[in-house]
């Protein structure tokens, strides 16, 4: 069991059309500095490697950096974190807003691909206020899925929170459900969180386990 | 599947009279089924007065259905006779095969029969029960109903038989070869059965279960033990299937069209009333002689999204007129302590007149004056004269379920009960 290569996974999303923020791979310092500056700061600096599966606890991860001194310090303390880690590089990512959400597929032995959606952190883990449905599914049983959780209200601007586009999302689940049914070899996907607003969905953080 | 629950000639292989035995209860149930019926049990001459063969081949005539309740080491060779004897079906209720982790044994006995394209249900199983035949060792033999039950496990069988009435049940056992995608197809043409009703542990396959599934016309009721930690590991080691994961089952049912229930006292309500009921629209009328049933049904409806209309003019006019000793008239509809039958009529017959209200919920508490036959009598002839509304009961007695009326002992499982039969609703 492994994590996709980054640019593996690159390919995979754009086929089956996962929208991602600006995020890009390096291994040069430098390299990396011209890309955040590129794409504007502030930026989010992450690790990725084949068996990097929990890259919080390594401290291999590190939002809001600000400027050119606080990104090269960021990236030579992630260096040092993940010393001795086979590992593929550093991401530098666009820093998006908005509410967080988590789609996610496994697959079940007796089901196949399942498709998961839920409001991410806390509200999986600890209220289990998440939805699933048996792949592969169509854009109406995905809004469905996303209406049946408890929490949906935050996404429907609930006390004056911003209403999320919900159908960009729907379509995310749909094209996670044929992807689950056409890339076999794909163990698992977790898109967490996808952060999204008024105007668009976009996963920040994305694991593929071949 | 004709030789399974429609057999002319049955042979039970393994009669035998010892006491508390499989294959005494077995010769019992199966010499009161209205078949041609044969033993065979080399040991023994005749079994309950009827002679026995020793061997199923020594039988003359044609054999449609075989049964068998022999060890498990002798039931290769047993097979082998009825292959020879051109048996239709076989059963086998012997246990001690993939169960117990002998998965080889079992795949060779159904392969020996797949060869001679004879089905198999089993091994491992309590039998079957249709009209006219119980091939099982259930302690009973049901009455007739129109509820089908199939159950991975033997003693949930025994557990309901009583309960209700049944058209046909299948202990199906280790699914060697028919299994329950089987017999849910077969029952959805079955012309006796109304409503499916299952317990499993697991399924075989998933995705063909869902397949299968959303495609069956008649209402399908499901309960799925091995939810916990606990009860999957017990799964294994009772009927040798994958428990999985409870919160993907759970998805799977709604996605077919499956109602998942999670008590069997619920999977024998709900079955009841799909089975007695017709399907009606959101709306319900609520008519009780005291009036905090009254309140709690309304509160139980309420939660499960039952709608409650507010009487309209015409239906108020109606009970001004003729329903004397009320004062209040509201949905729920209280008819006082002192109702006697006639007044539970009239206040019926006016719900049952508004045209947003689909269903009824009757409820007869025992006050000192109740005459709860008469109060029965009267709702079975609303039923009547009212067919597309359904009514469900909460009667402390009466001759209710005899004619079609669901009754419950409370008023939430009589509510859960009609939730299921609103459209678009589980």
């Amino acid at each position: 069991m492994e994590i996709l290569g980054f640019k593996e996974t690159e390919i995979i999303l754009s086929k089956y059309k996962i929208p991602f923020c600006k995020t890009e791979i390096f291994n040069s310092k430098e390299k990396a500095l011209l890309f955040a500056q590129k794409i504007g700061f502030p930026v989010v600096l992450k690790v990725h490697g084949q068996r990097v599966f929990h890259k919080s606890e390594l401290r291999g991860v590190k939002v809001g950096i600000e400027n050119k001194e606080d990104f090269i310090s960021s990236w030579d303390e992630m260096i040092k974190n993940v010393s001795g880690r086979n590992i593929e590089g550093l991401l530098v990512q666009e820093m998006v807003s908005g509410s967080e959400v988590a789609i996610g597929m496994k697959r079940d032995n007796q089901f196949g691909p399942v498709i998961m959606f839920g409001l991410g952190g806390i509200f999986i883990e600890i209220i289990k206020d998440f939805s699933l449905r048996i792949a592969p599914i169509n854009l109406e049983e995905s809004l469905e899925m996303i209406k049946e959780i408890k929490g949906f209200k935050i996404l429907d601007g609930a006390r004056g929170k911003e209403k999320v586009n919900i159908k960009q999302l729907a379509q995310i689940l749909v094209n996670l459900s044929t992807l689950s049914i056409k890339e076999e070899k794909i163990k698992s996907i977790d898109f967490n969180p996808i952060i999204i607003n008024k105007k668009r969905a976009l996963a920040t953080d994305f694991r593929i386990v071949i | 599947m004709k030789n399974i629950f429609n057999p002319k000639s049955v042979a039970l292989i393994g009669a035998s009279e010892e006491k508390n035995s499989v294959g005494l209860g077995l010769a019992k149930n199966i010499l009161e089924s209205k078949k041609d019926v044969f033993f065979v049990n080399p040991f023994k001459e005749s079994v309950l007065g009827l002679k026995c063969y020793d061997k199923i081949t020594d039988i003359k005539s044609k054999i449609d259905l075989a049964v068998i309740a022999v060890p498990a080491k002798v039931v290769k060779e047993t097979v082998i006779d009825c292959v020879s004897k051109k048996v239709g079906t076989v059963i086998i209720i012997s246990g001690g095969f993939k169960e117990e982790g002998k998965e080889e044994e079992e795949e060779e006995i159904k392969n020996i029969l797949k060869e001679n394209n004879i089905s198999l249900i089993g091994p491992n199983c309590l039998g079957i029960i249709s009209k006219d035949l119980n091939a099982s060792f259930a302690p009973i033999t049901p009455k007739e109903g129109s509820i089908a039950f199939l159950s991975q496990s033997g003693a949930i069988i025994n557990s309901v038989i009583d309960k209700v009435g049944f058209s046909k049940i299948v202990s199906y056992g280790n699914e060697a070869d028919l299994g329950l995608v089987d017999f849910l197809e077969y029952l959805d043409k079955d012309k006796d059965t109304k409503v499916i009703s299952i317990y499993i542990e697991g399924l075989k396959d998933g995705r063909k279960f869902m397949e299968v599934a959303k495609k069956i016309s008649k209402p399908i009721v499901l309960i799925k033990a091995g939810r916990s930690e606990k009860g999957k590991k017990a799964v294994g080691t009772h009927t040798g299937s994958l428990a999985g994961d409870y919160d993907v089952y759970k998805s799977a049912m709604k996605q077919s069209g499956v109602i998942l229930v999670d008590t069997i006292e619920e999977l024998l309500d709900i079955s009841k009333a799909l089975a007695f009921l017709p399907k009606c629209k959101n709306g319900i009328g609520i008519i009780t002689n005291g009036g905090g049933l009254g309140i709690l049904t309304a509160d139980y409806c309420f939660q499960y999204g039952i709608d409650i209309p507010e009487l309209n003019k015409e239906t108020i006019s109606y009970l001004d007129k003729k329903l004397k000793g009320v004062k209040n008239k509201n949905n729920p509809l209280d008819v006082i302590g002192d109702a006697m039958p006639e007044r539970y009529g009239v206040a019926m017959e006016a719900l049952l007149n508004q045209k947003d209200i689909n269903s009824l919920i009757v409820i007869s508490a025992p006050q000192a004056m109740t005459d709860h036959k008469e109060n029965a009598k009267m709702v079975v002839e609303m039923r009547k004269k009212y067919p597309q509304k359904p009514i469900v009961c909460c009667f402390k007695e009466g001759d209710l379920e005899e004619n079609n009326v669901p009754n419950y002992p409370d008023a939430m499982r009589a509510v859960k009960s009609i939730r299921s039969l609103i459209k678009n609703e589980q």
